[in-house]
């Protein structure tokens, strides 16, 4: 695993999220994608279980900086980035619209768990849950299968990837 | 077992009290303020004006809120000469400070019913002091570092600010939605509210020297629960999402 690239890929995609992204929202919801949520699947099933475990904490943790609250993403992208790296191990996924049902399915379970935290932290959470647990991993997973080649690149995965499969 | 390491650290994070974790989002906005600072003005200049306008919609609001808020303060400074009773009482927001803040960053939250500035303690910013958009309230300071801050708009759903909707002389709590709006409850019925009523942020002693616009009604229906009182939805009178800075009224 190469840390520093890691490093440099989740602060851009942290800067962007928070501010360049909203130039392709859409909608009066302001529906936009999530790049920690695709940088989270894409390390999921490109890393093994020990990096996976770091990769989806530390992006949580990302992904909280840039929140109202501190925690719940910490742990709701540590719980699901690990699973999902687990069942990398028996199911493998390899084609662009698995790729985006697992970017669909890890949004949606993380938007829930994170705002069952929050409800439980008794934080307000905000009315338009719609958008966070269907409208945003949507758009994440259309999105997302584009981004994981550059993120392939950059993080020189592409062979590892041709040689496992 | 490193999972469950992290799993605590989390937990941790959760429960730790948010005066503290704030702290970690004030260190990212402080050390990326310059790419976060770009990124927005890029953001915005991309979200073009209207070309049909003559007058911007900007300016237009701008101008609109500022008149009714003098409006509000003549107001208030007639009653005062009636009174003749407190000839040395001040006029409004005499003393107080005006501190410009520029807005760093949004929150990721689909929301954005909070942004970090980048003014804080040192310039004179406690919590709870009003923040002005384009002349109208737009929320308040909820949390401050030393050289930054963060600012909860009043359409988040943890915010509550007394206000009282045009001439009519009750107060009532308005709770944000986290939908880009706010609602008034508990407004009886028989007081007549219509649709594009003024909505003022009432005074606040030490806060908030005479009511300031912050809103104006929306939409105006009958309680679904209770008919005998209003249910009322209030929108901002500013395009907060293309505000590039904001003030703040510091008291004396």
């Amino acid at each position: 695993m190469r840390w520093f690239r890691f490093a440099a890929l989740v602060i851009l995609a942290t800067i962007l999220q928070t501010s360049l992204i909203d130039i392709i929202a859409f909608s009066a919801a302001e529906v936009k994608p999530n790049l920690l949520l695709i940088l989270l699947v894409f390390f999921a099933v490109h890393c093994g279980s020990t990096d996976a475990i770091i990769t989806s904490f530390t992006i949580g943790f990302a992904a909280d900086i840039i929140s109202s609250t501190m925690g719940p993403q910490i742990i709701s992208f540590g719980l699901f980035g690990t699973l999902l790296a687990d069942m990398y191990h028996i199911i493998t996924i390899r084609k662009w619209p698995y790729q985006s049902l697992a970017i669909f399915i890890t949004g949606f379970l993380t938007a829930a768990l994170a705002y069952f935290l929050n409800f439980f932290k008794a934080e307000p959470v905000a009315s338009n849950i719609y958008t966070e647990l269907f409208w945003t991993p949507l758009y994440s997973a259309i999105v997302g299968p584009f981004l994981f080649f550059p993120a392939e690149l950059w993080m020189r995965t592409q062979r590892q990837r041709i040689r496992r499969f | 077992m490193l999972f469950a390491w992290f799993m605590l650290g989390g937990l941790i994070f959760l429960f730790a009290p948010q005066g503290l974790t704030n702290k970690f989002q004030f260190a990212f906005a402080r050390t990326f303020s310059w790419p976060l600072g770009i990124g927005r003005s890029v953001t915005l200049a991309a979200r073009k004006p209207a070309a049909t306008e003559l007058v911007s919609r900007r300016e237009y609001d701008l101008l609109q809120n500022h008149l009714a808020n003098v409006t509000q303060q003549r107001d208030q400074a007639y009653q005062q000469i009636k009174k003749l009773s407190d000839l040395s009482s001040r006029f409004p927001f005499e003393g107080a400070k005006w501190v410009l803040a520029g807005i760093i960053t949004d929150s990721v939250d689909e929301s954005r019913n909070e942004f970090i500035i980048d003014r804080g303690a040192e310039d004179g910013l406690a919590k709870e002091q009003f923040v002005l958009g384009d002349n109208s309230i737009i929320g308040t300071i909820s949390d401050v570092s030393a050289r930054r801050a963060k600012v909860r708009l009043f359409t988040h759903p943890a915010s509550n600010i007394a206000v009282k909707i045009a001439e009519l002389d009750v107060s009532r709590l308005m709770q944000g939605t986290g939908d880009n709006s706010a609602k008034i409850r508990l407004l009886p019925a028989k007081h007549k509210v219509k649709t594009g009523d003024t909505v003022y942020a009432y005074k606040k002693p030490g806060f908030l020297d005479a009511p300031m616009i912050v809103g104006k009604v929306a939409q105006c229906k009958r309680d679904d629960e209770n008919p005998s009182v209003w249910d009322i939805t209030v929108k901002p009178v500013c395009d907060i999402e293309r505000l590039n800075d904001v003030a703040i009224i510091v008291m004396d």
